[in-house]
């Protein structure tokens, strides 16, 4: 059996790092530059030998990785995920000095290069060890356990944390204003897009019109498009009242919701055309012979079969949005975006963090609940 | 009753489907046949207006097809094609009570026709009612586009090259499956095909198309006899006729009775064809054979004189030959 070298090269790159990286970085406040803080620094010899322990034991296991040695493996990389934020409040509790009250520890390079190859190890090993779903489960339920319970233990010093401590409802705010602009986006581009497509199978002379321009909307930076909603929209909400008074403007949520928009119709228009338009010839020329109207074989042939399509439309859409979003905070759209906007403003590196982990995971979660939502509606069974 | 009175197709500037007149009696099963883009499928399809016929008239039962409603017209017609068609996101079962669905069948009563078809194509209703299109060979996806074609008894049923797509062995038992349903069945068929074995192997009356225009109909030994041309006579395997048509003639028109000589050692069916006898002669190296019913009792023998005719002058003097056919 040939020895697993994605696994191996992992694991050399993990301990590479967690010996030559600093672990955190402590400042004594907000303002002063932090001091990196290595594993040995933290821990002493000894704790430094225990951390290499599991990392070891994987490399060795993935040496010969037969079912048994592969299913260990993933337990002890579930282990390290599980050791890391419990690994942190022990961080904190050696370096930082409780006697100062603003001091803080940062995350630093070798915690997050360990939290991102031991995600890529856990999908590498997921594919190859056969678990039931319930296991399943519970293997990412474990990490967030523990990442929990150590923030309810003991991790004030974190950084992080005391970004958000200081900006909780602010925070919670930010991210509803964030999904509330992606989910009307995507809403109103999906009934927008299935329309859109819908007239180009019926005049084919406007699809190629349709999608040169969707095209090209798609090809202006998100910066300029704000810019050129701008003043149109200024000047409506000043002619009209009734405008103004729905809060429409030049800044703010209604040039950020157009503008999303533009940007998800190309998507959306094509992957619901695409979806109408490909399905197999013969099987709507069956359909047709054996009697079905044309709407019996919308209903009940090209829209269930061209479903997976569109949902890979709306997949794409909401990914894109979720990202976009956060530049739209520039014209005061709100959204998560603000945190990384007055991050980069303050030199507050964990206040854009603060900002763009929330944006990461749920473009994250996203994807994987629609992608999932896809494979699950997929039509006949196997393929 | 199908007819065609002199029915063109204009695609364009193309004359697809060129002043086309035939008549398809209830029962018979009339095959289609020529090369590609002879418009034998445009024709098929002008049947149940999948395609829209420029000129003249189609009846189905002295009705004009424009004066049904085009869905209406469809669901009486069963349509089955060489890519099944099958829905892929529809079970078997629901693929099958597809236009008994369409008509407003009570379910129960679709259920009940759905395993009847099931059983009546050799689809164990357990195995396949649940499984999708994808989970099928070619030929279990053919019989269920069969099955599918049949659902709602209509008199008439178009079949487009329905097992153009299956290698031969499948090919040939659903072939086999078609005759045996035909007999029970006895719906009109309309077939089309490119395969002359094919044809002549289901054919009551085989009509050869080329360049859109119906060259030469009639039933399978007619045209063998006297083909009218020679595109006619290529399409029939040239010098490979003699074999097609012993492909066709029963032993049992040839054999002559027992008489008093020894039996002859090697046996051959009375149902079997006078080519499958001529193979058995030519494997064992026999010129003559006992003729044995279904229970093997012998009835009657067969030499190679008789198989061949030998000395039938008057039967052959009818055939005409054109030059191609030496080539």
């Amino acid at each position: 059996m040939r020895p697993n070298s994605v696994l191996i090269s992992l694991m050399l790159v993990l301990l590479a790092t967690w010996l030559g990286l600093d672990a955190v970085s402590v400042a004594a406040n907000r303002i002063v530059p932090g001091e990196g803080v290595g594993v040995g620094g933290i821990a002493g010899w000894p704790g430094v030998l225990t951390s290499l322990m599991p990392m070891l034991a994987v490399l060795l296991l993935a040496w010969r990785p037969t079912g048994r040695h592969l299913r260990l493996a993933l337990m002890l990389v579930i282990l390290m995920l599980t050791a890391l934020p419990l690994w942190l409040v022990v961080a904190a509790a050696a370096t930082v000095d409780p006697s100062l009250p603003q001091a803080r520890m940062a995350i630093g390079p070798a915690v997050w290069i360990a939290i991102f190859v031991l995600l890529l190890a856990l999908i590498e090993l997921r594919g190859r060890v056969p678990l039931p779903s319930w296991q399943n489960g519970l293997l990412y339920l474990l990490p967030l356990l523990s990442l929990a319970l150590s923030l309810m233990l003991d991790l004030e010093p974190l950084a992080l944390r005391q970004e958000y401590q200081v900006r909780k409802s602010a925070f919670l705010t930010a991210i509803g204003e964030h999904l509330l602009l992606v989910s009307a986006a995507v809403g109103i581009s999906l009934s927008l897009g299935v329309g859109l497509a819908m007239a180009m199978r019926h005049w084919p002379r406007a699809q190629r019109f349709g999608f040169t321009l969707l095209n090209f909307l798609q090809t202006i930076p998100s910066l300029a498009l704000f810019g050129l909603l701008l003043a149109p929209l200024a000047w409506l909400s000043d002619r009209y009242d009734w405008l103004a008074a729905l809060g429409i403007s030049g800044i703010g949520w209604a040039p950020a919701l157009l503008a999303l928009i533009a940007y998800s119709l190309l998507p959306m228009v094509r992957n619901t055309y695409v979806a109408l338009e490909e399905v197999d010839p013969g099987v709507i020329d069956a359909a047709r012979g054996m009697g079905m109207s044309r709407a019996q074989i919308f209903r009940q042939v090209r829209l269930p079969l061209g479903l997976p399509v569109i949902l890979e439309g709306i997949r794409i859409t909401t990914v894109q949005g979720i990202g976009l979003t956060a530049v739209a905070a520039l014209i005061g759209a709100g959204g998560l975006g603000r945190f990384i906007f007055q991050g980069l403003g303050q030199a507050a590196m964990d206040l854009v963090l603060l900002g763009a982990l929330p944006i990461l995971i749920m473009a994250l979660l996203a994807d994987a609940l629609l992608a999932a939502l896809t494979e699950k509606i997929r039509p006949g069974g196997t393929h | 009753m199908i007819e065609l009175i002199q029915v063109s197709k204009r695609f364009g500037d193309a004359l697809a489907v060129d002043d086309v007149s035939l008549s398809i009696e209830r029962g018979e099963l009339c095959v289609l046949i020529g090369t590609s883009g002879c418009g034998k499928s445009t024709t098929l399809r002008m049947i149940n207006r999948l395609i829209e016929h420029s000129a003249g008239e189609i009846h189905l039962e002295g009705q004009p097809v424009r004066e049904f409603r085009e869905e209406v017209l469809r669901r009486r017609i069963g349509y089955a094609i060489q890519s099944t068609g099958l829905f892929p996101h529809w079970t078997v079962a629901r693929n099958i009570g597809l236009v008994p669905g369409l008509l407003k069948w009570p379910r129960a009563r679709i259920r009940e026709r759905v395993e009847e078809l099931m059983a009546l194509l050799g689809l164990e209703v357990e195995e396949f009612a649940d499984k999708y299109p994808s989970q099928l060979s070619g030929g279990q996806a053919q019989r269920v586009g069969v099955a599918r074609a049949l659902a709602a008894d209509p008199d008439i049923l178009l079949m487009d090259e329905p097992f153009g797509a299956l290698d031969p062995i499948t090919r040939e038992s659903l072939q086999d499956e078609l005759v045996r349903l035909q007999a029970r069945l006895n719906k009109t068929i309309v077939f089309v095909t490119h395969d002359m074995d094919e044809a002549l192997r289901l054919a009551d009356r085989l009509v050869v198309m080329n360049h859109g225009r119906i060259i030469q109909q009639g039933h399978p030994l007619e045209l063998l006899r006297r083909p009218a041309d020679g595109f006619v006579e290529s399409l029939l395997g040239g010098a490979d006729r003699g074999l097609k048509e012993a492909a066709l003639l029963p032993v049992s028109q040839r054999m002559t009775a027992l008489d008093d000589a020894p039996l002859a050692e090697q046996r051959v069916s009375q149902q079997a064809t006078l080519r499958e006898a001529l193979s058995i002669m030519l494997w064992r190296h026999a010129d003559c054979l006992t003729v044995v019913d279904a229970a093997d009792t012998p009835v009657g023998q067969l030499s190679l004189r008789q198989l061949v005719g030998a000395g039938d002058a008057r039967a052959a003097a009818g055939r005409t030959d054109t030059d191609q056919a030496a080539g």
